[in-house]
């Protein structure tokens, strides 16, 4: 066993459960998306981020890339959430904002751990 | 992620990162969960951009207040735990970064990237020096302003700093790297198709052997130009297939021979070599009478073969009994310190005619030369200067002929990297002797002056575009006689002479103006600078051309000119 599997296993996982998390239920119906658990996901993603800086192997490239992706997307939803609640006020075309773009950073998310999984069964061991 | 700097920074800066964010989470979260007071005296949660933006602020100590409303106690203490927290986090990714800028690992990555960005960018030809001393630096100089590239590669880091501090008329990349390292040589741009030369000028034999040999293996097309002071060095080196082996001491014998032999050919050398075109009487070796040479090293050597082959009579004076040992037997070589009186006088000192110190000590050779002028002052003097610092010495002690080891390098190495015709013409002239030495001499000093320039070009598209087009298109034979006529007065003509044409592994030394010119000629010219200017004018212009060809202006103008063509 690699403790250094096992870390950077958790963080690209948990990154994509938190942002499933957030993204499941009615994407018209802002009650149904807990504000913590795009915190979270924010937080988790960043840190799957770093943790894939500084590989310099193709794989790790096209890891780093997807990471970046949700990076975008999520923040991105986190700012036009900030922007509906203080600026323009909240409306249906807000809230399917911010849930369409958790779903693009969900899509990035699966993608990254399609990677990774691949790349385990890939090595013999 | 090809570049090492980048992923070096990358690397070191991922624990700060994640510091970083870890810290900002807990504080914001913390924020976001503690209730809050507001002005009426409602209980309120921050939001998350509300704790956000206060971590942000408190984190980077710029502390604008509390916000949205003032904090409860609760509240404050939270943010005073989280101001230890955040701002520990922050200085430390500062720290971080400012400890990375001072490194020296990526000091030096950043150098390396820049250094092959510059190669990469490279576009004109360029040459490789090895080493970087003061005969490299003279000799990068002097191709400075002639507008050719020089890349260098340099152990010592100190030498390079006092590269960046010289100012060349275009930019010299250094890269420091030990040589025997191969992959040093790749990234001075070896492989690249422009690199045309590798100089290699150490003192040390074995040095310069190793660069010969690992440029010639990465690329064979490459020039190789190294010194070689020991003949089985040499040797050794034309075997790997350098193509240009440089011994300075040969070159002094040679001088010596044909300043005792043929005048008029040491002459036109040394003109070549970048003197002016006359003979002072102090370039005029004494004849007759013994010749004393103090020292039988490398130097003295190569001279003992140059006097006996101008039919000298010589004895060597040497400190050291092993060196002396070597000699071939019947060769008359006295053990002893040479600026001994004793010995001097024993060598016959009051009587000679010559004495040549050629230590590798140049305050030996002073003293050597104070000595015997003492005994003898009528005695012609030569010494052996070995380092340039020691110039102003050497003019002080009035020697008859000082012999620069190192400016006879540069100037060597300069004619073979910036002037190869000229550097070919002096190989070739050495077999012509005396007379024709002098008939040269003759023909330059009543064509042009006693200090003409030369000029080396070939008749290509890019040098002569004029008359490549003109031969090209008619056919007709034009004689080399065309480039001798004036812009101004095609009747007359210019201070000029061809010294020398080489056209497919021919050789014409001194051609007749009524040559043919054939295109793909190089020619070595000698002349006055206005003079090169008319031949650069009347080579490249179409209209200059006409006019020295048919002594008229051409009939149609440019512009119907131009208009006929399409």
């Amino acid at each position: 066993m690699n403790l250094e599997k096992v870390i950077s296993g958790f963080f690209i996982i948990l990154a994509l459960t938190l942002n499933f998390g957030f993204f499941y239920g009615d994407p018209t119906v802002l009650e149904q998306h807990n504000r913590y658990e795009l915190f979270a996901a924010i937080i988790v993603n960043l840190i799957a981020t770093i943790y894939k800086l500084g590989d310099k192997t193709q794989l790790g490239a096209v890891l780093l890339a997807t990471s970046l992706v949700a990076d975008i997307q999520l923040i991105g939803a986190a700012s036009i959430w900030a922007l509906g609640e203080y600026v323009t006020g909240m409306n249906l075309e807000t809230v399917t904002a911010i849930i369409s773009f958790s779903g693009g950073a969900l899509l990035a998310n699966i993608i990254s751990v399609i990677l990774f999984t691949g790349d385990v069964l890939k090595s013999k061991r | 992620m090809q570049n090492n700097s980048l992923y070096l920074i990358i690397k070191r800066m991922r624990t700060p990162m994640y510091v970083l964010v870890v810290t900002f989470a807990v504080s914001i979260l913390g924020m976001v969960m503690i209730p809050g007071v507001d002005d009426q005296g409602n209980p309120y949660h921050l939001t998350f951009f509300d704790a956000f933006y206060f971590v942000s602020y408190m984190a980077t100590t710029i502390g604008f207040g509390e916000s949205p409303y003032n904090f409860t106690y609760p509240q404050k203490l939270w943010v005073s735990f989280c101001i230890y927290l955040t701002v520990i986090g922050w200085f430390y990714a500062i720290g971080s970064i400012i400890t990375l800028v001072q490194d020296k690992v990526l000091a030096a990555q950043i150098a390396l990237a820049q250094f092959q960005r510059k190669i990469r960018k490279l576009e004109e030809p360029f040459i490789i020096f090895v080493g970087y001393n003061s005969m490299t630096r003279q000799i990068i100089d002097r191709l400075a302003h002639d507008g050719i590239r020089s890349v260098v590669i340099e152990k010592n880091e100190e030498k390079i700093k006092e590269l960046t501090l010289e100012d060349y008329a275009i930019e010299v990349p250094a890269l420091a790297g030990d040589i025997r390292d191969p992959k040093v040589f790749k990234t001075a741009g070896i492989h690249k198709h422009n690199c045309q030369a590798v100089v290699s000028l150490f003192n040390n034999d074995v040095m310069n052997l190793h660069v010969a040999l690992s440029a010639k293996l990465m690329n064979k097309h490459v020039k190789v130009i190294v010194e070689a002071t020991q003949d089985d060095y040499a040797q050794n080196l034309k075997t790997i297939g350098a193509d240009e082996v440089e011994n300075p001491f040969k070159i002094v014998a040679k001088r010596v021979y044909l300043s005792l032999t043929s005048p008029s050919l040491l002459m036109i050398e040394q003109w070549l070599y970048g003197d002016s075109l006359v003979l002072r009487k102090k370039d005029r070796l004494p004849r007759d009478g013994k010749y004393i040479v103090c020292g039988y090293g490398r130097m003295g050597t190569a001279l003992e073969v140059g006097l006996r082959r101008a039919g000298i009579d010589y004895i060597f004076i040497e400190a050291s009994p092993e060196k002396a040992a070597k000699a071939r037997r019947g060769e008359k070589v006295m053990v002893g310190d040479a600026d001994d009186k004793k010995i001097l006088l024993k060598a016959d000192v009051q009587e000679a005619a010559c004495i040549i110190a050629a230590t590798k000590d140049d305050l030996l050779n002073l003293s050597i030369i104070m000595a015997a002028k003492r005994i003898n002052p009528d005695i012609y003097t030569i010494a052996r200067e070995n380092r340039i610092a020691d110039t102003v010495v050497f003019k002080a002690a009035k020697i008859d002929r000082v012999i620069m080891i190192e400016t006879l390098m540069i100037n060597k190495t300069y004619n073979v990297l910036a002037r190869p015709l000229a550097d070919r013409f002096i190989r070739l002239m050495a077999y012509r002797g005396e007379s024709w030495g002098k008939k040269v001499v003759e023909l330059m000093k009543s064509h042009i002056n006693n200090n003409p320039d030369t000029l080396e070009t070939v008749i290509d598209e890019n040098h002569a575009f004029a008359l490549v087009r003109h031969i090209n298109e008619t056919g007709e034979e034009i004689p080399y006689s065309i480039l001798y006529r004036r812009r101004d007065d095609w009747r007359q003509e210019n201070q000029l002479l061809i010294l020398y044409i080489r056209r497919d592994g021919e050789e014409i030394m001194l051609p007749d103006p009524s040559l043919p010119i054939r295109i793909g000629d190089e020619v070595l010219f000698a002349g006055t600078r206005e003079a090169f200017e008319d031949v650069e004018y009347i080579m490249e212009n179409i209209y200059e051309l006409h006019y020295v060809m048919q002594g008229k202006e051409c009939e149609i103008s440019l512009a119907s000119k131009l208009t006929l063509d399409f």
